[in-house]
């Protein structure tokens, strides 16, 4: 057959996708680089609705994981507006959006 | 009940939070800005809504107003279909505690500066945040009720940040808007695995099968990135750092609801989410499902949540002891508090679910009152320092009186809630199992190690003698307000925070038999 | 291994790679190109897995507003960002946590099923009718954080002052 794909790639691909968010999170201190990251690894967990949703032993609980990962991906744009809304009043207030330069609080 | 009315009658408090939020934005938008207003008509949603909660936890007095039938309540939702939420007594109980928490903070907030901008987005955002919570208390479903954390989340995000003036308060918005969404996501990936595992996402059918059937691994990894995620929003050590910063950097109002109210949000997730998986622990009793299965998840989710509970209390015990700040020590304070709520959920009895709950009460009214205290003192000239509450005691002695027993309540000294609600945690922890002693002692001993920080406070702002004139942080004193300096709102919310705390320190049976009933009910749903 | 599984070998190469040089390229207007890329990719994968509308929907919503949104966020605050600042050091710490979350994840790949299957496909039909039914309540909170977050970020953006 040759429309046959196999679950557990996917999950490996969602795990990478989750380390390179978190990397990301850890390591950058750019706020648009940080919002990246963390969409990437966003992506990962609807990733994995949607493949599990594929595979699902019922198309009942199938319907589940894709009705899931619509609301997940309008919900991604929604926190995304949230923070940019944050960078853009701090940009306002101080001129920069480097995380490194939150000088008033410990970071 | 799937019709309108039905619908109405049983989201009847939320529906008026919703309400309030949207006529505050409608006053905004025709220009109605003043304060009284925009706050009167928050602070008059959040009490109805509360009335209202009250009356469908079956309060005698207000049984008129009562929408919800005591046959609707504790009824979990049939197999096979999938309401995604229900009403549960201990839902209503963790309602009534959000929202008189958010009915505090708008109160005090009337005393804020009448001419400084953003009263309407402050109560709006307010009434928003109220609403999430109140939203997770109904949960049944793992996304709704992520969905329901989302919304306090992003209001609660944009409070810190809605003076728009000043770095740190924006500041402190970024950083807690990176954590937030970092732990959100890995709390949605921690979901999608178990949706992975089970194939639903139900918290009923979750605790059925938990550690029984599908993957375990699977299952397992997504229960420890709900852990992960959930305790951000609790925070539990290691997962702390950002709290003080953030509560630290924002408007002191937001920080008494972020402690008192927003924060438990993820302790009732807590109880929601791992009740299933904890309650799977029979060593060596008849019928333990998982006898067949390589991971028993119970043992280890309790284990996971009893070291995180230790680990957060002693942590924020020994960090809190450091602090010279007044804001900073109390954030500290609010850390280690979390680590007692979350023995309730590792021990999982009903018992230790009535205590951490009652402990939760007691947060509210002092850990909330406290923060309202701190940001009315600070309009009195008085700096950030504890050492600048030098001889408050003298010159403000009702408001000092008032702190005082806040900081008494917590540290757990008998006739006030925060002893009721200690001893009633730790007893039920002490009875659970011979095996959880431990807990029990490291709370003890923890609660000991409290009483040094919260003892010097006192000592500083009763026994030293006022600073010296001229040493004003500030310079010149304010313009003074109302009620001892404090402006009615601020201390009508703190009078009654403080009445509360000693009421019900002398007499708890009057909150703890609603919630003992509550958290029987909601143990026996779970099991 | 099918003609499928092929292709998503391909994808999910493209995905890790693109992710990977959307953090740690320098110039951030070239992070907006490798993010665009990723997220067409992943509705690629979507398309895939037979999963038409959720493809549909990655495409608009991450490929098209997410991506203009963060391109708008760059514009925006531009003046500070396009230089090295943007790009910093790895760290070994950060690189290993990574790793570590990255093989725990992977340990649960063993459990899965190991043949190749085709995925079931969903009609959009019925999607969104269980949309508007049984999910109703999620579509209601998700409408509920997009009423915060745009009463919010209206306020925090909007200029002058009252």
């Amino acid at each position: 057959m040759t429309a046959g794909l196999s679950e557990f790639g996917f999950l490996a691909l969602s795990a990478a996708l989750l380390a390179v968010g978190l990397f990301g999170v850890l390591t950058r201190r750019n706020f648009v680089l940080l919002l990246i990251a963390i969409e990437i690894a966003m992506n990962a967990a609807i990733l994995n609705f949607v493949y599990f949703a594929g595979f699902a032993p019922t198309a009942a609980s199938g319907l589940d994981g894709q009705a899931t990962a619509v609301v997940l991906i309008g919900f991604a744009a929604t926190e995304v507006a949230v923070g940019l809304a944050i960078v853009l009043a701090l940009n306002r207030a101080r001129g920069s959006i480097n995380v490194a330069e939150a000088t008033e609080l410990k970071l | 009940m799937t019709d309108a009315a039905g619908l109405a009658a049983t989201f009847a408090p939320e529906i008026v939070v919703l309400a309030a939020a949207l006529l505050v934005f409608l006053l905004d938008v025709l220009g109605v800005r003043r304060l009284e207003a925009v706050g009167g008509v928050a602070v008059a949603g959040s009490g109805l809504a509360f009335l209202l909660v009250l009356a469908d936890l079956g309060f005698a007095p207000l049984a008129a107003i009562r929408t919800i039938g005591a046959g609707a309540i504790n009824v979990a939702p049939a197999a096979g279909a999938s309401p995604l939420y229900f009403v549960s007594s201990f839902g209503l109980v963790f309602q009534a505690l959000f929202l008189a928490a958010a009915f505090f903070v708008g109160l005090a907030s009337l005393s804020r500066d009448p001419h400084e901008p953003g009263a309407p987005i402050f109560y709006g955002l307010l009434s928003l945040a109220t609403l999430g919570m109140l939203l997770v208390a109904l949960a049944s479903d793992l996304i709704f009720l992520l969905l329901a954390i989302e919304i306090t989340s992003l209001a609660t995000y944009l409070l810190v940040g809605y003076t728009r003036r000043g770095l740190r308060p924006l500041e402190a918005a970024m950083k807690f808007y990176i954590i937030g969404a970092v732990s959100s996501t890995l709390s949605f990936f921690g979901a999608s695995l178990l949706f992975g595992a089970y194939g639903t996402t139900d918290l009923f059918r979750l605790a059925a099968v938990a550690g029984s059937v599908g993957y375990p691994v699977l299952a397992l990894l997504g229960y420890g990135f709900l852990v992960a995620g959930l305790a951000f929003k609790t925070t539990l050590v290691p997962f702390h750092a950002w709290a003080v910063d953030v509560y630290d950097g924002a408007p002191t109002d937001v920080s008494a609801f972020l402690a008192g109210g927003s924060k438990k949000v993820g302790v009732f997730a807590f109880f929601l989410v791992f009740l299933g998986p904890v309650l799977f622990v029979h060593p060596g009793g008849p019928g333990n499902p998982f006898s067949g299965a390589p991971f028993d998840l119970g043992p280890i989710t309790q284990l996971l949540l009893g070291v995180l509970a230790v680990l957060t209390m002693t942590v924020g015990n020994v960090l809190a002891l450091l602090q010279k700040e007044m804001k900073r020590l109390l954030a500290y304070s609010s850390i280690s508090q979390a680590g007692y709520m979350l023995l309730g959920i590792a021990v999982g009895s009903p018992a230790s679910l009535a205590g951490a709950t009652f402990q939760v009460l007691t947060h509210v009214l002092s850990k909330g009152g406290a923060f309202l205290v701190v940001a009315g003192v600070a309009g009195l000239g008085v700096g950030p320092l504890v050492d600048d509450w030098r001889g408050l005691g003298s010159r403000r002695p009702l408001t000092s009186v008032a702190f005082a027993l806040m900081l008494l309540s917590l540290a757990g000294v008998p006739l006030t809630i925060g002893f009721a609600s200690k001893f009633v945690l730790f007893s039920a922890v002490v009875d659970a199992r011979g095996y959880f002693v431990w807990l029990a002692v490291a709370g003890l001993l923890n609660s000991a190690l409290s009483v040094f920080y919260y003892a010097r406070i006192l000592k500083v702002v009763f026994l030293q003698d006022p600073a010296p004139a001229g040493a004003v942080v500030g310079g010149s004193e304010p313009a003074e307000l109302p009620a001892g300096g404090l402006g009615y709102g601020r201390a009508a919310a703190i009078a009654i925070a403080t009445v509360a705390i000693v009421a019900l320190g002398v007499y708890p049976q009057f909150a703890l038999g609603p919630i003992q009933a509550a958290a029987s009910h909601f143990y026996a749903l779970g099991a | 291994m099918s003609l499928a599984e092929a292709a998503f070998v391909l994808l999910a190469l493209v995905a890790v790679v693109t992710a990977l040089a959307a953090l740690l390229v320098r110039e951030l207007v070239h992070t907006i190109m490798w993010v665009a890329i990723f997220f067409v990719d992943l509705a690629l994968i979507y398309f895939l897995l037979n999963a038409t509308f959720l493809g549909v929907l990655q495409l608009g919503v991450y490929a098209g507003a997410v991506t203009v949104l963060l391109l708008f966020g760059i514009m925006v605050t531009r003046k500070r960002i396009f230089s090295r600042e943007a790009a910093t050091g790895l760290g070994a710490g950060p690189v290993a946590l990574a790793l570590l979350a990255f093989l725990f994840v992977l340990t649960a790949v063993g459990e899965l099923p190991q043949g190749e299957s085709v995925p079931i496909a969903y009609a959009p039909a019925a999607l969104s009718a269980a949309l508007f039914s049984t999910y109703g309540p999620w579509v209601l909170l998700l409408g509920l954080t997009m009423l915060t977050s745009v009463s919010g970020a209206i306020y925090l953006v909007r200029e002058g002052r009252e």
